[in-house]
């Protein structure tokens, strides 16, 4: 108890330090600083919780999902501790942790909900022992640090079979891959899914993984595909195929990145959300809430007023220019912001923001992945940004798309922006994670932003 | 745009891309892309072959074979498949003088084997003399190469993601010296290899959009053996200034 109390009040100095010299949020080195004085502090720490905890796994949404998830137990009066800067390692987790934990070294909370990184899942099941555990989808996504999808989906199997029998496994039937784990546990997961053909395709994109049978290796038949490789599949030879999603979202209606509408169980869900990947992360976070027993017409009522997260279609005004930012860190993820931005919300003038460092991945060969294609002779004015912002304009160059000179410069790219849109514009900042981190600090810089860790 | 007329017949440009849906993990796309849009730009008509799994009667077609790499898994999937239905077509559009880009999984498969940690062998179909072995190390990173195959600038920069250590046969040639990153093997500062109109390479990122110098050489290798190989210049300042960009960064380790 000494121990955890000492881990507990380090960690906070810690953390109070790091935000007061202005070296970030604070929202991972508390979490390393406690855990050396306390290896099992975390553990230690999810025990004090009323409830428990919700964590959320899976390549794309882990963000949006866990906000929304956390949005609707604080609506309920619940105290909810959650680690929201996107710190998704063991270390940002136990920060959160921390971060709520008074001078008693005591957690003063009654739920947990927390985005785990794919590779992390594991060691977050054995630590938090949650109560129920959310996997998304599998994309590709940053081969150089993850390797290959394979070995994410056998951790994420291997996690998920160790979870104890009270805990459920809730799970994207959509997904070939998660449906691969699911179908292989021993425990029936909580399947949910979309059922609603009138917003998916017929065809693949090209990066689509997952494509082919467990057992015999033909390729899967798609009925319809909704994103990335997520939809309703079989095998043509009867060995596999989508499970029944038990919670599924019917007649979808999408407003560009403001609003999307659809039905759960009957009930009528709009919120000022956007893009068809974010109705995923609803139904995500809606079968999690059913699942701890929150009632329907009170998830419908509380997420009407839902605020995206950092960088997550987030909205900053810029010198009269309404800019729109939206992470997008891999091929699944790009293609959908990318269409939603053009398809759905007509837009026109775009900042295309690509770094290489250890974040977004050091091999940026994905970008050949994503379907840049789409803006050609839609869009107007195109920047290449971030540190490899030269791939970015030899990609956009091959897809056919005239770009501006490529910006390595974050402030150089805002004044380029400055200058080619007028007053009154809307831009679409579509960047990776620490190119959007870049703009944002020269938005917070000249004052039109407030600091990450704020929002 | 102009047309280049041969006789009274536009030239053609056919890429086949060996198992686009199951080899494709490095961005491959790129590859294609490159050699299509500059075939393209310079009036050629160009069209893609996609070689899945299965017989096809296109592999004669083919000016520029594209062979990528997989993960694990689907590279099981196409093995038997490439020694059934590949390996004797693609054998003989090399002897008739069709090219070969080869990928990472793709540059392997072409040799004579692939050897497991645990000393299993698995063949590959022996287009090429060189042989791989399983390594501990996952070699990752930035790769800079010094080529000696006639190519201006004489520089090629990519991205390499392998455990795989590949050695070169008498038969093969380097395709240029390591400046930057590991190679073939991570200890004789060779990168990839060349033995008649197959290039084998672990450089990704992709390869040709930031070396089009090399995407040229390629398809006005496919095109010689129809007559006129020679290519018009293209205005390639987007694609060196990527080039470019690895190049400084090298330089500045």
């Amino acid at each position: 108890m000494i121990r955890k109390t000492a881990a507990v009040v380090a960690g906070k100095a810690t953390g109070a330090l790091s935000r007061f010299t202005g070296r970030g949020g604070g929202t991972t080195l508390p979490g390393d600083v406690a855990r050396a004085i306390d290896p099992r502090i975390l553990t230690r720490l999810t025990k004090d919780l009323t409830y428990g905890s919700i964590v959320v796994t899976g390549t794309n949404g882990k963000t949006t999902t866990a906000r929304l998830l956390s949005w609707l137990l604080e609506g309920a009066g619940h105290r909810v501790v959650a680690n929201r800067a996107g710190a998704n390692l063991i270390f940002g987790v136990t920060a959160a942790a921390l971060n709520r934990a008074g001078s008693d070294g005591k957690l003063k909370a009654d739920w947990g909900v927390f985005e785990i990184d794919e590779a992390s899942l594991a060691k977050a099941v054995e630590e938090i022992q949650p109560r129920a555990t959310l996997v998304l989808n599998l994309f590709r996504d940053q081969l150089d640090r993850y390797g290959e999808l394979e070995s994410i989906a056998r951790k994420i199997e291997k996690a998920l079979a160790s979870q104890p029998e009270t805990a459920r496994a809730i799970l994207d039937a959509d997904d070939p891959r998660v449906a691969e784990i699911g179908l292989n546990l021993t425990i029936k997961p909580l399947w949910y899914g979309l059922e609603d053909t009138s917003v998916a395709t017929k065809t693949l994109p090209h990066a689509a993984d997952a494509r082919t049978c467990p057992k015999c290796g033909t390729s899967l038949i798609f009925d319809a595909v909704y994103v990335g490789h997520d939809g309703v599949y079989h095998c043509p030879n009867g060995h596999f195929e989508r499970p029944r999603p038990e919670i599924a979202a019917t007649n979808i209606k999408l407003d560009g990145f403001d609003a999307l509408a659809l039905t759960i169980e009957g009930t009528r869900i709009e919120m000022p959300l956007g893009g068809l990947y974010n109705c995923y992360n609803v139904l995500a976070a809606y079968a999690a809430a059913r699942s701890i027993d929150l009632a329907p017409s009170y998830i419908a009522d509380r997420l009407r007023t839902f605020k995206a997260a950092f960088g997550r279609q987030e909205r900053v005004e810029f010198r009269g220019r309404h800019l729109i930012l939206v992470l997008s860190k891999n091929p699944a993820g790009f293609n959908e912001t990318v269409r939603t931005a053009v398809e759905l919300a007509g837009g026109e003038n775009f900042v295309i923001g690509l770094n290489d460092r250890k974040a977004d991945g050091t091999d940026v060969s994905w970008i050949w992945d994503v379907d840049f294609e789409m803006l050609q002779g839609r869009a107007k004015v195109v920047i290449p940004a971030g540190g490899r912002a030269h791939d970015l304009a030899v990609r956009l160059k091959y897809a056919g798309v005239g770009a501006e000179n490529p910006q390595t410069d974050p402030g150089k790219t805002l004044d380029l922006l400055i200058k080619s849109t007028s007053e009154g514009d809307t831009a679409y900042l579509l960047c990776t994670y620490t190119a959007m981190l870049d703009l944002r600090a020269e938005l917070v810089r000249r004052g039109w932003a407030s600091p990450y860790w704020e929002t | 745009m102009g047309v280049a007329i041969l006789g009274n017949v536009t030239q053609k440009l056919t890429v086949g891309w060996l198992y686009p849906d199951l080899m494709n993990i490095y961005g491959d796309r790129g590859n294609i892309l490159t050699l299509v849009k500059r075939a393209e730009w310079r009036g050629l008509e160009a069209s893609v072959v996609e070689l899945g799994r299965g017989a096809s009667d296109r592999m004669n077609d083919v000016d520029v074979f594209f062979f990528g790499g997989g993960q694990d898994r689907e590279q099981a999937l196409i093995y038997d498949d490439l020694r059934e239905f590949k390996q004797e077509s693609l054998q003989r559009a090399v002897a008739n003088g069709a090219q070969v880009l080869a990928v990472c999984g793709g540059y392997q498969l072409l040799g004579h084997y692939y050897q497991t940690a645990d000393g299993e062998r698995y063949d590959g179909i022996g287009l090429i003399d060189v042989r791989t072995e399983a390594g501990k190390k996952r070699f990752i990173g930035d790769v800079v190469v010094q080529t000696d195959i006639g190519l201006t600038p004489r520089t090629l920069v990519g991205f390499e993601n392998h455990s795989g250590r590949t050695f070169l046969g008498s038969g093969a040639k380097a395709l240029g010296r390591i400046i930057q990153g590991k190679g073939n093997n991570g200890s004789d500062k060779t990168e990839g290899c060349v033995q008649g109109g197959i290039i084998g390479t672990y450089l990704h990122g992709s390869l040709l959009p930031k070396n089009p110098h090399l995407a040229d050489h390629l398809i006005a290798a496919a095109l010689k053996r129809r007559g006129d190989g020679a290519l018009s210049s293209l205005d390639d300042s987007a694609e060196l200034a990527a080039h470019g960009w690895i190049l400084q960064r090298a330089q500045r380790r």
